[in-house]
């Protein structure tokens, strides 16, 4: 895997359909995302047209995961009609530059539901 | 290797345990905002005298992979641009660190939403990386797993400034010399001051406390150990001055100058003081009588650059007889003017009830003056045996 500049070197044509979706990079067990531009019907391993954050999934010493984002680059691309993926889109949504995504408040309802179905468990077994 | 993974554990270690990440504090802390008297251009023009601009100690071999040093053949006229070009540059490597006050954190809230309590079993923390940004400009918000959105501590902000767009020389840790007692006091009791608070500049932003705490316990060292000579024309040197003025310890350092004979920075370091505590007494007709007689710092480097380059026939020629009368005694006639009025300024001080070591103080300018007497008759006497105007 050869390093390309945060510019992009995909070509593209000015009609087609853009998404601002995640790249896996990192390796096997160690994921890492880059947050890209790129045409749509394009696999993600390809050129992109640029790339506008980045995203570490597993938390740091902190006991926090650090995302990075280009908002202006990705305000322009929004306003050309650039689609966004659904992980990309709840990102955003977290980042409070988009709504909240539905499928988060889905997420955080499902691990609070599971959470006191756990603790309810607990308190009739013991 | 594996000394490399001992100090990365040893580093790692610190940001597990936040008990041992601060320093005993300092005694001396500024009580109001030093900054509009710090940055005021007639604090700065003191500070900058007193610094002085010695040439061998800015561009004194330095501890950096390059040290090599180049030899050119040159006209005069190139020379000449040479020796103004490298005075510039003196002066930026002096450029003080601010001295401005401790910014206290303020939670900003963005907004708080109780549906998206447990959505992620960590924090979210999103920096904004667009191009072009300073770096007190940049946003940086955290998204808590109990859905609260809020700007990030200054902590915070300033590591991921640290992790996008590194400051070279500045640790995405804190160095341990600042978070164990034993090794910062070592680098104290070894008179590493300018290279604890090099490191200190580099380190933390001029904001924090911790380096407000750092820069107080140097200078407080400093004036028991009393080597203020370590720190003369370095960039660190006004910053202690004015560290002395504010609280009222200027003795020493006073004492330190009159033995040295300088006695101009001796006076402009009183004045400071007044200045600062706004004490009714008129220093700047003093000041300007003695920067009408001397010339700045830069101006006399450059004119030391000049003279150090001349043959000794050529520099008869040039100045004449009276030039170097002037080399061998150290001082001229201006000099001497000048020395006269500060001594009247320094005693005046010493009488007043702000002195506090009035004894040594006064030894000090007595043994001073001695010695001024014997030079000025010396002076008087090659001038007359050689047949110039004395005045």
């Amino acid at each position: 895997m050869s390093l390309t500049p945060a510019s992009g070197i995909g070509r593209f044509y000015k009609q087609s359909a853009k998404i601002i979706r995640f790249v896996r990079q990192g390796c096997t067990n160690r994921p890492f995302y880059h947050i890209v531009v790129m045409e749509r019907r394009k696999n993600q391993h390809q050129p992109v047209i640029e790339q506008v954050g980045s995203y570490d999934p597993l938390p740091n010493d902190f006991n926090e995961r650090l995302v990075a984002l280009n908002t202006e680059r990705i305000r322009f691309w929004l306003g050309k009609g650039a689609h966004l993926s659904v992980p990309a889109a709840e990102l955003l949504g977290i980042a409070g530059l988009l709504p909240i995504h539905p499928r988060t408040y889905m997420t955080a309802w499902r691990n609070r539901r599971k959470a006191a179905d756990e603790a309810q468990a607990e308190a009739t077994s013991s | 290797m594996s000394l490399f993974r001992h100090i990365r554990s040893l580093n790692a270690l610190q940001i597990l345990r936040p008990g041992r990440r601060h320093l005993s504090t300092a005694s001396l802390q500024y009580d109001q905002d030093p900054q509009p008297l710090f940055t005021d251009a007639e604090t700065q023009s003191l500070l900058q005298s007193m610094t002085q601009l010695q040439l061998d100690k800015v561009f004194r071999k330095r501890t950096v992979p390059d040290n090599s040093t180049e030899m050119k053949f040159m006209t005069p006229d190139q020379l000449e641009k040479e020796f103004v070009q490298a005075i510039e540059k003196a002066r930026h490597l002096l450029q003080m660190p601010p001295i401005v006050k401790v910014k206290v954190d303020t939670e900003r809230l963005i907004s708080k939403d109780a549906a998206l309590k447990d959505f992620a079993s960590t924090k979210y923390v999103f920096t904004d990386i667009t191009y072009g940004l300073p770096q007190s400009e940049r946003k940086v918000v955290v998204r808590e797993s109990d859905g609260t959105l809020a700007y990030a501590n200054l902590e915070t902000v300033k590591r991921m400034n640290q992790l996008y767009f590194p400051l070279e020389g500045r640790k995405s840790y804190i160095p341990r010399m600042f978070t164990d007692e034993e090794l910062l006091k070592s680098a104290l009791d070894t008179h590493k001051y300018e290279f604890i608070l090099d490191r200190a500049t580099v380190q933390y932003e001029p904001y924090e406390p911790e380096f407000h705490n750092i820069l107080s316990r140097v200078f407080e060292h400093l004036n028991e150990s009393k080597q203020f000579d370590l720190l003369r024309s370095t960039r660190h040197f006004g910053p202690m001055a004015f560290f002395y003025a504010w609280h009222r310890c200027i003795d020493d350092l006073l004492y330190d100058m009159i033995r040295r004979d300088y006695l101009h920075n001796a006076a402009e370091l009183i004045a400071l003081s007044y200045k600062i505590h706004k004490i009714p007494l008129d220093y700047r007709s003093t000041l300007e009588q003695i920067s009408a007689l001397r010339s700045t710092p830069a101006e006399k480097a450059l004119e030391d650059l000049r003279n150090s380059i001349q043959a000794p026939e050529e520099r008869q020629r040039v100045g004449g007889i009276e030039q170097e009368i002037h080399l061998a005694i150290g001082k001229t006639e201006n000099d001497f003017a000048s020395d006269e009025i500060c001594l009247k300024f320094i005693e005046q001080y010493i009488a007043s009830e702000h002195a506090l070591k009035k004894v040594q103080l006064e030894l000090a300018i007595q043994t001073l003056k001695e010695v001024n007497l014997e030079k000025l008759q010396l002076f008087k006497g090659l001038k007359k045996a050689h047949g110039v105007n004395v005045n």
